[in-house]
């Protein structure tokens, strides 16, 4: 299967879901579920920094989640 | 500053009431008829224990106990018996509501300020204080106390109710006359004057229909728990002050205001508290409990 | 006013029968009179104010490399919302890295820039080539600093510095975050600059020339900027939802200087290495969604998903999710993931050159990052609340384990000469990690 123009699309339409959304989102009341610890977009961040030098190392990819850069010279 | 002044004056035909402030709140003793001496006498006694009880645990004095145990936090310290009274009792209402009271949920208020504003704060101010939320978190075994850094000790929230206890037990030991002690609303009473039950009112703020909602009380103790007071205002919606301890948020849904009537005011203030806690589930708390109870949706 | 008891169901009767005894047991103790608060020192933990996040893993590869690599980040949050956080991490790798070279029919001789120059060591017949003294040390430290601008906006600073035996790395980056729709959205912009200097032991190759060519060149250097979009949203109560768009850009020596690709004859014979030779730019861009959903009280689940393009030809699919189970009133949970990942080969990628293509003219490598594979990752993490200690009240112990697996695809025909060997032998990983935090 082709990688192609169609992921990239579908990541695009995403992200256009995503922020044609004003009417989206909860009253502050409602952020009890949100303030826990595993709903943090950064909830275990050394575990993604361990991930992500292990993959830089390994993969032509790097960053997405955050900046691409590599930062040594294991690739 | 403790304005330690005391006003005796007149309460309809058949009462008198000695009226101080403490806690910050109008506190005043209703006691029948009788001459200005003996009643300031009695008032006196109140005031002085309601005084006593808020210089050693107010959360704003620098010499009361509760400063001196945030001064030794890290520490392992010997409360006295009275401290471990209380904080005996509040380590079985920790458990007795499944955490939902719990008093060192204090360091919450720094994410939240109830002014009437709209400045709700977010997740990220609140998830580092509930990390220092948690009576399980401290070591407690009277009476030696250790307090983890960064943690607070608040006893607000069993204060008032305690000091109108205190002072009742005070005056109940002088003699039989009737008299009821009321601290801002918490209060309790020995037995009837004279004349007929005492006629509480209860405040219902906000509302368009009645003022003041009137009830009897022959003896026993009644408190309240609510939000009339402290509160933010946010899209036309209205957030209470009571803190949900295990979430850092405000209880949802809860009702306005709970009066509850119990046989001691700590008792009457706890269930209106833990009532408040189950929000939605409030009036259904309070049926289980079988006690009296007034609600403010 | 109506009377509303009625018998109450027996346990709620017995909690409130335990708050009367509660009660009665306050009120009954006794207004003994409270001690003279005493002058006992206070004591404060250490770091007390910092909260701390350290790990120590481990990493193995079947036969090649291994690393060991702890890890600390402190961070602390100022009373007017600054906030700092500062890391360091130490890596120590060791083993046999592939070079790039091509297994043969017969024993393939190499001589090692690795550690002690002139090192020469002999790859036995159907054996992956590798570099068996491998080593090398890496020390890295950074910092961010958040500062509230409005009640809405935030601006962060950061920088980073790694460097290493033959690499050193210096990285800056900035970024603004701006909140709207009650703070239901959040808009990021953030740019980054990087630049590196390698010094390769044994100094660095003419790209493309022959393996046995002595030339050598000093020092290297390459430069990256980059910027990231970011947009994170509530979606609703339990749902949470994060897009980001990122695009970067590196000029300057972006070649491997380690390693070689094989020449081979049309019998599958190896004739001959040469150094690889890559374009001096590369500019990548990228697509990140990712959703974190509390399903219960207990389950919550972070799903990711990242498309990656750049002009080597590079595309790249990564999907990625992690499950939380909390156990015990949420004092432990167990966290297991899966990651999926794919790549396609570099448009210079190739596996061999064929010596009849002569002396090649364009660019070419054999590195096999640079090729077309798929990897999974299965993991599991468990992790547990502990009591506090030093006067800290609470603190969080895990243990990770992770099973990396690459397979590559072949699609490069082959020489008759070269069938029966394992060209692309999958890369087999496991990791282990320890964590503490407090």
């Amino acid at each position: 299967m082709k990688i192609g123009r169609s992921s990239f699309l579908c990541l695009v339409a995403g992200a256009a879901l995503v922020s044609g959304c004003s009417s989206l989102g909860v009253k502050p009341w409602q952020r009890d579920v949100l303030a826990r610890e595993e709903m943090r977009l950064d909830a275990n961040p050394l575990d993604a920094a361990i991930d992500d030098h292990l993959y830089f190392s390994k993969e032509a990819s790097s960053g997405g989640r955050s900046f691409a850069g590599g930062g040594c010279g294991c690739n | 500053m403790l304005d330690e002044a005391l006003i005796v004056e007149a309460r309809g035909e058949h009462l008198l009431a000695v009226k101080f402030a403490a806690m910050a709140s109008p506190c005043e003793v209703l006691l029948p008829l009788m001459s200005r001496p003996a009643a300031l006498a009695i008032g006196m006694v109140a005031a002085q224990e309601a005084w006593r009880v808020e210089k050693k645990y107010s959360r704003y004095r620098d010499d009361s106990v509760t400063a001196w145990i945030h001064d030794n936090r890290g520490t392992t310290i010997e409360v006295d018996q009275e401290t471990a009274s209380l904080l005996d009792f509040a380590s079985q209402c920790f458990d007795l509501s499944g955490g939902l009271f719990d008093i060192t949920s204090g360091v919450l208020r720094r994410a939240w300020t109830f002014d009437g504003s709209d400045r709700i704060p977010e997740a990220a101010a609140i998830e580092p204080l509930l990390r220092l939320v948690g009576f399980g978190k401290l070591q407690w075994h009277s009476p030696y106390l250790l307090l983890p850094a960064g943690m607070e000790l608040d006893f607000g929230g069993i204060g008032k109710e305690y000091a109108v206890d205190r002072a009742y037990d005070l005056l109940a030991a002088r003699d039989g006359n009737p008299f009821l002690v009321n601290f801002g609303g918490d209060l309790r009473a020995n037995r009837a004057p004279a004349h007929g039950p005492w006629q509480i009112g209860i405040e219902r703020p906000d509302t368009e229909r009645d003022a003041t909602m009137l009830l009897d009380l022959e003896h026993g103790a009644l408190a309240t728990s609510g939000d009339s007071r402290r509160y933010l205002l946010k899209n036309g919606i209205r957030y209470g002050h009571v803190l949900n301890p295990l979430t850092g948020w405000p209880v949802s849904r809860s009702p306005r205001s709970v009066t509850v009537a119990a046989s001691s005011c700590t008792e009457a203030g706890l269930l209106a508290t833990m009532a408040l806690l189950q929000g939605d589930r409030a009036q259904a708390f309070l049926d289980e409990q079988g006690v009296r109870y007034w609600l403010l949706q | 006013m109506q009377l509303r008891s009625k018998a109450p169901p027996a346990k709620a009767a017995n909690t409130r029968r335990r708050l009367m005894a509660a009660s009665c047991a306050l009120l009954s103790a006794g207004a003994a009179r409270s001690q003279e608060p005493s002058a006992a020192p206070a004591h404060s933990g250490l770091l007390e104010d910092w909260s701390v996040d350290s790990a120590l893993a481990y990493y193995h590869e079947n036969g090649r490399v291994t690393a060991i690599e702890p890890v600390v980040d402190v961070s602390k949050v100022f009373a007017d919302g600054q906030s700092l956080n500062l890391n360091a991490t130490f890596d120590a790798l060791s083993g046999a890295s592939p070079n790039g070279a091509l297994p043969s029919h017969s024993p393939q001789t190499f001589t090692s820039p690795s550690g002690k120059a002139g090192h020469v060591y002999t790859i036995a017949p159907g054996q992956l080539p590798a570099d068996p003294h491998y080593s090398d040390a890496r020390f890295a430290f950074g910092g961010d600093w958040t500062k509230p601008l409005t009640r809405v906006d935030a601006l962060s600073i950061g920088g980073k510095f790694s460097v290493e035996d033959d690499f050193v790395s210096v990285t800056v980056n900035a970024s603004i975050a701006h909140d709207f729709n009650d703070k239901n959205t959040t808009l990021s912009f953030g740019l980054f600059n990087e630049f590196d200097s390698l010094h390769p032991v044994g100094d660095t190759p003419v790209p493309g020339s022959n393996f046995t060519s002595l030339v050598r060149e000093g020092g290297k250097t390459k430069d990256g900027v980059g910027a990231l979009l970011g947009i994170t949203q509530v979606m609703t109560r339990n749902w949470l939802s994060e897009f980001n768009l990122s695009v970067d850009r590196f000029k300057g020596y972006m070649n491997d200087p380690y390693k070689i690709t094989s020449i081979i004859d049309s019998a599958g014979n190896t004739t001959g290495y040469e150094f690889e030779s890559r374009p001096d730019q590369r500019t990548r861009k990228s697509a990140y969604w990712e959703n974190r959903v509390a399903w219960c009280s207990q389950v919550s689940t972070a799903l990711s998903l990242r498309y990656m393009s750049d002009d080597w030809a590079v595309r790249s699919d990564t999907a990625q999710l992690h499950l939380r189970w909390s156990l015990s009133n949420r004092e432990r949970y167990i966290e297991p993931t899966f990651r999926w990942y794919r790549q396609t080969a570099a448009n210079f990628y190739t596996p061999f050159i064929l010596d009849t293509a002569k002396q090649s003219t364009g660019f070419e490598s054999a590195d096999s990052r640079l090729s077309a594979f798929h990897a999974l990752t299965y993991g599991v993490k468990y992790a547990q609340k502990l009591p506090g200690f030093g006067g800290r009240a609470e603190s969080e112990f895990s243990v990770r384990a992770e099973y990396y697996q690459e397979t590559f695809n072949e699609h490069v025909p082959v020489p008759a000469g070269l069938q029966g060997l394992d060209l692309y032998p999958s890369l087999k990983a496991i990791l282990v990690q320890f964590g503490w935090r407090f």
